[in-house]
């Protein structure tokens, strides 16, 4: 395979494109300029056929068999399954239990909800005792400031209605006023 | 069982999204050959390969739900593969690899010795040229390795590729043409 023919060196400014072009990988524009070129230079000649030539072998992989494709997927595809057996081991955890454990939880929870309501009649505060001595200090105080201002906007509304008199008895001292001019 | 020519890999992804995680199967399926692939020519290492290619799928499959549908199924994918790839290789401590979310993308950066004592378990497919080959591979800067390999292996254009490495379309250029040079150049005694 040695060969004492001197090494092809291809022109500086043509090299990357060569190898672009052997790749197939220059646009239309950039292909014609290369291919001008090499129609008239024997080095990038060379430089492309040792390319076609050496560039191939080298892509060659090992052939596997059939069997080997077979083996390989069904580990793959055991190896994922394990996967996401992991990713969703709870769902199995509770896969057994799902048939019969979920009446049994309910039947429990509720059993235990009444005990506790019959058991704790009577120690419970009743929310119905709504003596002020049961009030904490703070509501108490809110409540006064809510009773002064509920005052306050009854004392309002008797200044509005106030107004409301006054403005109706003007215009009746204003007739008035005006018969006593006419009969003068 | 389910025709996989019958989804589009969103439509699949959109069904794993939704809770239905057997679908993904049919991903593996069809991305199973070029994961592992990928995944070998960057170990050499039919074990390893198998290893890091399933562990991809493993972690796309958990972060489904984070794929966004801004790129396509397999460029996220392959994005997947190779840093899982250049993780391992770091670890290993061939090279001083570091992820494609690591580092600036320049792409002038020197290339870093590999181990010499490092040679491929598996022997190299086309006798001392593909050695050769795969030793100027193993000892190229990581991004100009992964940019060769994606075109030249894998077949990703450049436009995929530059998706893969979250760089620009003409900084992967630059790569590919350093890593065909370097190839090149390399083989020179076997042109």
């Amino acid at each position: 395979m040695t060969s004492n023919v001197p090494f092809e060196t291809a022109c500086k400014r043509f090299e990357e494109d060569l190898v672009l072009y052997y790749y197939g990988e220059t646009s239309e524009t950039e292909r014609h300029p290369i291919e001008q070129h090499l129609s008239g230079c024997q080095s990038c000649q060379r430089f492309v056929d040792d390319l076609r030539r050496l560039l191939p072998q080298m892509a060659k992989s090992e052939e596997f068999p059939q069997s080997f494709w077979e083996a390989y997927y069904d580990e793959t595809v055991a190896k994922l399954a394990k996967q996401r057996e992991r990713k969703y081991w709870w769902r199995d955890l509770l896969a057994p239990m799902r048939v019969w454990m979920l009446p049994a939880f309910g039947t429990v929870a509720i059993a235990v909800l009444a005990i506790g309501l019959v058991l704790g009649k009577g120690n419970l505060p009743s929310f119905t005792d709504r003596s002020p001595k049961n009030f904490p200090m703070e509501t108490l105080s809110d409540a006064k400031q809510l009773e002064f201002f509920e005052s306050m906007d009854m004392l309002e509304s008797l200044s509005k209605l106030e107004e409301q008199d006054e403005q109706k008895a003007e215009p009746n001292q204003s007739s008035s006023a005006r018969f006593v001019a006419a009969n003068v | 069982m389910v025709d996989q020519q019958e989804f589009r890999d969103e439509e699949l992804v959109a069904l794993c999204q939704q809770g239905q995680g057997e679908y993904f199967d049919l991903l593996v399926r069809r991305y199973m050959e070029k994961a592992f692939h990928i995944a070998f020519d960057f170990t050499r290492n039919t074990e390893t390969a198998k290893d890091l290619s399933q562990d991809a799928f493993l972690r796309a499959f958990s972060n489904i739900r984070q794929f966004d549908g801004r790129s396509s199924f397999y460029t996220w994918f392959y994005r997947i593969v190779v840093n899982l790839c250049l993780d391992h290789a770091r670890r290993k401590g061939r090279v001083v690899w570091e992820s494609l979310d690591s580092l600036g993308e320049t792409p002038g950066e020197q290339p870093q010795l590999a181990d010499t004592s490092f040679l491929p378990e598996q022997e190299a497919i086309a006798g001392e040229a593909k050695r050769r080959a795969d030793k100027t591979l193993e000892t190229m800067p990581k991004k100009q390795r992964t940019a060769f390999l994606l075109r030249n292996h894998q077949g990703l254009s450049i436009a995929d590729i530059a998706k893969v490495m979250k760089t620009t379309e003409g900084t992967v250029r630059v790569y590919l043409h350093r890593a065909v040079a370097a190839l090149r150049q390399s083989l020179v005694e076997f042109v």
